[in-house]
């Protein structure tokens, strides 16, 4: 144990000391290796951020029913006791126009809102809320339907936007899904392709070792260490580039929020995030070295 | 020690580099192989050493049948054998003192006792305080003496030197087969080639004359 824990240390050694050796080729395979990184991690950042705010909004398609403000309280309860009974809704909820300016001032805060008005602008609303399922058809049926309806302003379908932005995350998942399979693949021919050069740089050292008694292990172990150095590295390189782009990018994009009266900004790795992406690369790396170790150390007898 | 029971080494083209050889060398001694290039000397010594399978036959080192050793176990028997190569295959990537070392590293020497072997073996061959030097600094005659020193470092029980007085003058390579009766007067197995004869005649040993792979008086 104590002697494979030796041959290990002399091979963690001798790799670090040969990336000190060559500094500036193996600064550029972590460039490269922390780049291809950055993308699919940036990316999935983006969007759990954005997941984030969309959310929180509702799901359920929603319609606010404005009632004309002559209209009157039989009607009202007349179209309440039809909304109650419609199957097509899974909640109907009524807000009176004292109830809507009381919430309105609540959230302006202060200040008397009907200062210079002599009369409550503000109508009666139902808030109707369809059930997931229902089509956009449906929904636009429903929508005619209750605009016809005696007492009845107008109708407004609430949620469909909603709707399309958590379409739009899916299409999104879909494309991260893609860039880490591509990412992926890079990030094992990166490897196997630094691998395969440091194979041929010491391609002498590697001839002298087996004549002279060592192991496959002795000969491969270098090369892992290797991969698995570039991986955690590349890793974290990654991670660094993904946090100075936000940094960049996060001002300008809460201002863009604000314009929209939404609080976002974006998500910064936590340690959870940081340490996935850490395993992925490295245990791609390690597995283009062992393929490109396989491939080209059968050449030495 | 060595052993060799109708050793057949046929390379791909049909050329039998070693036919049919038969010998036994004792544990402890010292044998000299002659014959000119193309004789087959490198061919027996990579044979010995297990860097060559033979096509036909037995080679037993230590006991162990070498065309029938997995090739795993194959490094842990090159432990025993110190190679001393015609070509010297120094890596001039590294110095000196490296270039010695990487025997113990492959074995797994903790590093003072490795220190303490590489000093040893640059003191015996007379390379001590080059220690720091790239090889390509050493003379020709230094490189030789450097792969004797990576040869011995790991005190093997076999040492092998294929053409170790090649491109010395006289007394240099009197210098270098001094230093191999050194080795033997403590107890190591040692092959040596050559193609000057006038050399070994002078050390009075076994002589094995190769010519086209087999024997000659």
């Amino acid at each position: 144990m104590k002697h494979w824990i030796r041959l290990n240390w002399i091979a963690l050694t001798r790799t670090v000391s040969g990336m000190l050796r060559a500094p500036l080729s193996s600064l550029l395979n972590l460039l490269v290796i922390g780049i291809a990184a950055a993308f699919p991690l940036g990316f999935y950042l983006l969007i759990a951020s954005a997941q984030g705010v969309i959310g929180q909004l509702p799901v359920e398609p929603q319609l606010s029913v404005y009632l004309r403000t002559s209209v009157a309280a039989d009607e009202i309860n007349q179209l309440k006791q039809r909304l109650a009974t419609d199957k097509r809704l899974t909640k109907v909820q009524f807000i009176g126009k004292d109830e809507a300016l009381k919430q309105m001032q609540a959230s302006v805060g202060g200040g008397d809102l009907l200062a210079g008005l002599t009369d409550n602008p503000l109508p009666d609303t139902f808030i109707l809320t369809a059930s997931t399922d229902a089509s956009a058809d449906s929904l636009e049926a429903l929508q005619k339907e209750l605009t016809t309806s005696s007492g009845v302003e107008q109708v407004q379908l609430d949620s469909a936007w909603a709707r399309r932005l958590q379409q739009l995350i899916v299409v999104g998942k879909a494309l991260l899904e893609i860039v880490l399979v591509l990412l992926a693949v890079a990030l094992v021919l990166i490897t196997g392709n630094a691998i395969r050069l440091q194979i041929l740089t010491r391609k002498d050292e590697i001839e002298v070792a087996k004549l002279i008694g060592a192991t496959d292990a002795f000969i491969r172990r270098p090369f892992v260490y290797f991969a698995a150095l570039q991986g955690v590295l590349g890793g974290l390189l990654a991670c660094a580039i993904v946090w100075a782009a936000r940094t960049w990018l996060n001002p300008a994009v809460e201002a863009l929020a604000k314009s929209y009266g939404q609080q976002f900004s974006l998500a910064l790795a936590d340690w959870r995030v940081v340490l996935v992406t850490l395993a992925v690369t490295t245990l791609l790396c390690l597995l283009g070295a062992s393929l490109a170790v396989g491939r080209h150390l059968r050449q030495f007898r | 020690m060595i052993q060799f029971q109708q050793v057949t080494k046929r390379y791909p083209g049909g050329f039998d580099a070693v036919k049919q050889l038969s010998f036994d060398i004792e544990d402890g001694e010292l044998v000299f192989l002659a014959g000119h290039s193309g004789a087959g000397k490198s061919t027996l010594l990579k044979l010995i050493a297990g860097i060559e399978r033979p096509t036909a036959g037995a080679v037993l080192v230590n006991g162990q049948n070498l065309a029938r050793m997995r090739r795993a176990s194959l490094p842990y028997t090159r432990r025993h054998i110190g190679l001393i190569f015609q070509d010297h295959k120094i890596l001039y990537d590294r110095s000196v003192y490296d270039n010695v070392r990487l025997p113990l590293d492959i074995i797994g020497f903790d590093h003072r006792e490795a220190r303490r072997r590489v000093q040893a073996a640059l003191d015996k061959v007379g390379l001590a305080g080059k220690e720091a030097l790239n090889p390509v600094s050493l003379s020709g005659g230094e490189q030789q003496r450097l792969c004797i020193a990576r040869a011995v470092v790991h005190r093997p029980s076999i040492l092998l030197a294929d053409e170790p007085t090649a491109n010395l003058d006289r007394d240099y390579a009197h210098d270098i087969l001094e230093l191999f009766k050194s080795f033997h007067q403590v107890g190591v197995t040692l092959v040596i080639s050559a193609h000057d004869e006038t050399l070994m005649a002078d050390y009075g040993r076994r002589i094995l004359r190769l010519k086209n792979g087999q024997f000659s008086a």
